[in-house]
């Protein structure tokens, strides 16, 4: 893509990723490498929320001309650039939201641009897809730099020569054995991603604006809640490729993984032991809440908990769903 | 001019910039987003050599100004970064400080006062401080904070002044945000624009040289003329900030008044507001102007004093004054600034109606399509006088269905549900101690978590797995009290909530308190007959070893006063939940955003500190160390703090938990890495129960592994196993081994 401003003067992109993936240090390589070696104004900044590694979150970058000051602080609704760093995200985050139709969809996953279109819907002119996550695991770096190939390889306004030197100002001071990894992340991403141009787009819908439902008048006093609720969340898009793999002819029910389990994903039921007796037995894992850090695989004395590469669907197909007393039994 | 270069960054680096380019003597600081950035840039040239300033570390905002204020009493150059709760834990020392007139810089990186919390922008922090004494100075992006950094000092060290000064930007949009800015190539040049520290003519308290007294007392007769000094010198702070201004374009070619006007020649509607807001609106005034319409904008460079003239004579034209106000003074039917501007118009003589909007509380977005929303009102009054002078914008009603999440959802648990009736607990009378048998962990896979699943913390976090084998040992229900920290954030981020029992926050310093007030409000109420519950509910305070830094008062005073609760501290040895700053509990040479590996310094550097020996020396009935890495130990502990807490009084643990984030470990190592802290006597896990300690797990009687298996699983302490950094590595075995063998000698003696 050349620089082609919007209506406002400016190129705009946002990045959405989980949190610990690294797309703010993307942003900011972005940003750097269009103020240094495009002479732009940028600004460069992620909304900040209160949630951790794996949470989601968006990098934005907003650029103009050098006769531009930018003086727009406000997040970017409308962009011309989104860069998804975690398939997943389609399943829990609008992550298109605002895009324009004639504009850039970059996404991390194994599919082709024609598949991912036909996946999730999209409107949009041009789709990029790289396989970032194979990327990385190859060169043990983060994906994201892979990703910033990826959106180079669609952008004509920067100079992709610049991007290892930004690499090298983003790890040199901490840790400069990871720049040339990154750097070979870097090439991969670009040389990799694979471009559609779709010609049969329909004209897009404006963003909008939506209120929060939780108004002054519906609100509780004070900001009081009536109870958990938290379990209606669906934490999958946390895992960032490994999941833990139940076995259950191998396991002794030890309740070691239960133990160390930070999400409280085993679910358990009362059953009779060989001898009569009351007992607990595992019967397997809520993948809806298991952000894949494997502790349990590590603790487990019989290998009935192993770490496997996620499987597409799998953990829809081999979640145990952790039973809850719903109100009245109304859900 | 003198040379400059461009550099792209955000406001919180240029904060940093300017204190690194002064070379500030002292910085006493106490992390607190989004202002904590401003230490750890200062930290991360500090260790390599680029200034040469002392970074303090206070156990507390409070403790923070204290460090500031003794440290400009001793003449050096002082400052400081904060927010929000960080300046209100701090403001009892403000009007000290510039009461008893010695000056410094403090950065107010503005964001919201909680409760309830939130960590985004706003102005009712800044609003708190405007009664303070200081010289407040306000910037509206990167450039401005630098700018007004470097002319603080100089403002603030007037002959004229002599006042503390506080620079006021926002937060995450100009803390956080990276811009295009300029910064002099050479220091040294700003070094000569502030000038040498000018100690001679002033009360320093500076050995060998003639004594004085600082901080008398005064009576109404003295202390009036006091104030009116104060007051004397603020008014001087406007002709002053004018001079320097003027000092400072010269250096920089940049040009400050005391108030920034933009489109105000033939303005008609004149928009007042402060701040990255400003920037925003101006985009809005701009199309507003290419639709023919006649408005304008005055943004406030300076608030205190309270630049009056300047603003009645930038707004003397106008028929309308709107007034954007990131804050309230809840009411009082506008915030602070409308009515300091109001009567600023007043005095004038000007009779221009003033139209009031609260906006962007908490950090609400406010775009320039909501500029230009605010600026519109200007019209519609003149249109219609019956316009609302004062209200909010943004706010809206809520649409009651869609809303349906805040309200129950699942069957409250009855108390039965959490008593498996396989634990049992019973005061041994000969051995004065209490006598616990737990089944196989695997039994009380029955009882419910006292979370539910959805918590937003990161993979391999141990604080939850920490504290729900804990809560396997108890028996009943539990009300729980947290200090801010992660396990607060993640699980009651409004509108969702992970608790199945009765749960309160509170911020840092009052966890403890709020608990003690909780039961014995209970037990009284109870013993009136006005409610009923059971002996075995249990009261716990959960902390991170954060809120026992700033709460340490709080917490021995809930020991000393023999609640019947439970303190709970989960050990990650860090403040985690503002992004990895050392806590008193890290240890020697561990790597932390405030404490960087560099040339000149490696780390934290001093040893941990031992919370559990400190509430020890409380003399509670009981006291413990625990981890998931021993299950089953940890289980047990839980079941006799419970029969302490419901029978005697209050109990302290501590469980040490893996951050694989901060800690730079595998995610899946949580369990490994808290494992090898205990296996190498780091973490020795031990109760402390009516005065007698028992180690519960020896690390001796089974292999005993080395202190570099420990430290090699994360990257926060790796560094120390390289031969550079032998020493630190030494000095950590040898404190590690001189507080296990005292603890051994405690474990085998009942005197000590």
């Amino acid at each position: 893509m050349e620089f082609i401003p919007n209506k406002h003067g400016f190129v705009e992109i946002r990045l959405e990723s989980i949190g610990g993936q690294g797309a703010y240090s993307v942003g900011q390589m972005l940003a750097q490498i269009g103020v240094e070696g495009s002479h732009l104004h940028a600004i460069c900044f992620a909304d900040y929320g209160s949630e951790k590694k794996g949470a989601p979150v968006k990098t934005f970058v907003r650029f103009a001309k050098d006769d531009v000051t930018i003086l727009n602080y406000s997040p970017v609704n409308e962009p011309q650039i989104v860069a998804v760093f975690h398939e997943l995200l389609f399943k829990t985050q609008p992550v298109t939201d605002g895009l324009h139709t004639d504009g850039i969809l970059i996404v991390n996953t194994d599919q082709t641009p024609e598949q991912l279109r036909a996946m999730y819907n999209l409107n949009v002119k041009t789709i990029v897809t790289v396989d970032a996550t194979k990327i990385a695991l190859q060169y043990k770096t983060k994906l994201n730099t892979a990703m910033l190939g990826a959106i180079f390889s669609s952008l004509n306004f920067l100079d992709p020569t610049l991007a290892a030197d930004a690499i090298e100002k983003m790890f040199g001071y901490k840790y400069p054995h990871l720049v040339e990894p990154n750097v070979s992340t870097f090439k991969d991403g670009m040389e990799q991603a694979q471009t559609h141009v779709f010609t049969d787009v329909e004209a897009g819908i404006a963003h909008t604006r939506k209120p929060t439902p939780f108004g002054y008048e519906t609100q509780n006093q004070g900001g009081e809640i009536a109870g958990p609720n938290s379990y209606t969340k669906n934490l999958t898009a946390s895992r960032e490729g490994m999941m833990p793999e139940y076995l259950n002819e191998k396991c002794i029910h030890c309740s070691n993984c239960d133990n160390v389990c930070p999400d409280f994903c085993f679910v358990w039921e009362e059953g009779v032991d060989a001898r009569g007796r009351a007992q607990m037995f595992l019967q397997g894992i809520d993948y809806n809440y298991c952000k894949g850090c494997l502790k349990c695989v590590e603790v487990c004395p019989t290998q009935a908990l192993v770490s496997m590469v996620e499987e597409r669907d799998y953990a829809d197909a081999h979640r145990v769903q952790k039973p809850f007393d719903f109100l009245g039994g109304v859900k | 001019m003198k040379p400059q270069i461009d550099v792209f960054k955000a406001g919180n680096q240029m904060a940093a910039q300017a204190a690194a380019d002064i070379n500030y003597h002292v910085m006493g600081y106490f992390p607190i987003s989004p202002s904590t950035e401003v230490a750890q840039y200062l930290d991360m040239m500090g260790v390599n050599g680029q200034h040469d300033i002392q970074l303090i570390a206070a156990d507390g905002e409070h403790g923070a100004a204290g460090i500031c204020y003794g440290a400009a009493t001793a003449g050096a150059r002082v400052f400081n970064a904060t927010s929000a709760n960080g300046l209100m834990y701090m403001l009892e020392q403000l009007p000290v400080q510039s009461g008893t007139r010695y000056p410094m810089v403090l950065n107010l990186v503005n964001r919201a006062v909680s409760g309830p919390l939130n960590i985004h922008c706003d102005h009712s922090d800044l609003y708190f401080a405007l009664n303070a004494g200081w010289v407040i100075l306000t910037g509206a992006n990167p450039q401005q904070v630098y700018d007004l950094n470097i002319m603080a000092l100089k403002i603030a060290e007037h002959q004229d002044v002599r006042l503390p000064a506080i620079v006021s930007y926002d937060g995450y949009i100009t803390s956080h945000q990276k811009h295009n800015v300029k910064v002099f190539e050479n220091a040294q040049d700003v070094r000569e624009f502030v000038g040498e520290m000018k100690r001679e003519g002033y009360d320093f308290v500076i050995p060998e040289t003639a004594p004085v007294t600082v901080g008398a007392h005064m009576k109404g007769d003295d202390f009036m003329n006091n104030r009116y000094q104060l007051e004397v010198a603020q008014t001087h702070a406007l002709r002053v900030f004018e001079e320097v201004a003027a000092e400072y374009e010269a250096l920089s070619g940049r040009k400050y008044e005391l108030v920034e006007t933009y489109q105000m020649e033939d303005a008609e509607i004149g928009l007042v507001i402060l701040n990255s807001s400003a920037d925003i609106a101006k985009s809005a005034i701009d199309k507003m102007r290419a639709e023919g319409k006649k408005v304008g904008l005055v943004r406030p460079n300076i608030v205190r004093p309270f630049p009056a003239e300047a603003l009645t004579q930038a707004l003397k034209d106008v028929k309308v004054i709107v007034m954007g106000e990131r804050a309230d003074s809840a009411g009082a039917k506008g915030g602070n600034l409308s009515h300091d501007l109001k009567a600023a118009l007043h005095d004038a003589n000007m009779t221009t109606p003033v139209i009031t909007r609260i906006y962007g509380l908490g950090g609400k977005e406010f775009y320039a399509s909501d500029a230009e929303a605010v600026v519109t009102l200007g019209y519609d009054f003149l249109a219609d006088e019956t316009v609302e002078k004062f209200g909010y914008y943004g706010v809206n009603p809520g649409d009651s269905e869609k809303g349906q999440l805040i309200q129950r959802s699942l069957e409250p648990r009855p108390v039965s549900d959490y008593v498996t009736g396989k634990i049992t607990t019973t005061f041994n009378e000969e051995k004065n101690k209490v006598d616990v048998k737990v089944p196989p962990l695997r039994m009380l896979t029955s009882k419910p978590k006292r979370l539910v699943n959805g918590h937003g913390a990161c993979p391999g976090c141990g604080i939850f797995s920490g504290l729900e084998l804990f809560f396997k040992g108890i028996e009943g229900e539990i009300v729980i009290v947290n200090q801010t920290g992660c396990a607060y954030v993640v699980t009651a981020g409004y509108p969702y909530s992970s608790y199945q029992q009765h749960y309160v926050h509170n911020l840092f310093q009052s966890g403890p308190a709020t608990l003690s007030g909780i039961a014995e409000a209970l037990f009284e109420m109870r013993h009136r007959g006005e409610i009923t519950f059971a002996d075995s509910a249990t009261f716990v305070m959960v902390s991170g070893d954060g809120g026992m830094d700033i709460g340490m008062g709080s917490a021995i005073g809930t020991a000393l006063r023999g609640h019947k609760l439970i303190m709970l501290e989960y050990d990650n040895q860090g403040y985690m939940n503002t992004g990895a700053q050392m806590s008193y509990s890290t240890p020697l040479g561990n790597r932390t955003s405030t404490t960087n590996v560099g040339k000149v310094r490696v780390g934290k550097q001093y040893a941990h500190k031992d919370t559990a020996q400190i509430m020890a020396a409380c003399n509670m009935p009981y006291v413990f160390t625990g981890s998931e890495a021993y299950p089953l130990d940890l289980v047990k502990k839980a079941a006799k703090a419970q029969w302490y807490a419901n029978n005697v009084g209050p109990v302290y643990g501590k469980i040490l938990i893996a951050c694989p984030l901060n800690w730079k470990s595998a995610d899946h190592d949580g369990t490994n890495v808290v494992k090898a802290a205990t296996d190498c006597g780091f973490f020795p896990l031990y109760e402390v129960e009516q005065g007698l300690t028992t180690i519960t797990v020896d690390p001796e009687a089974k292999k005993r592994v080395p202190v570099e298996d420990w430290v090699g699983y994360m990257g926060k302490s790796r560094h120390l196993l390289k031969p550079e950094n032998e020493a630190i590595l030494a000095k950590t075995k040898a404190e590690i081994e001189r507080r296990y063998n005292q603890l051994k000698a405690k474990h085998d003696s009942e005197y000590l």
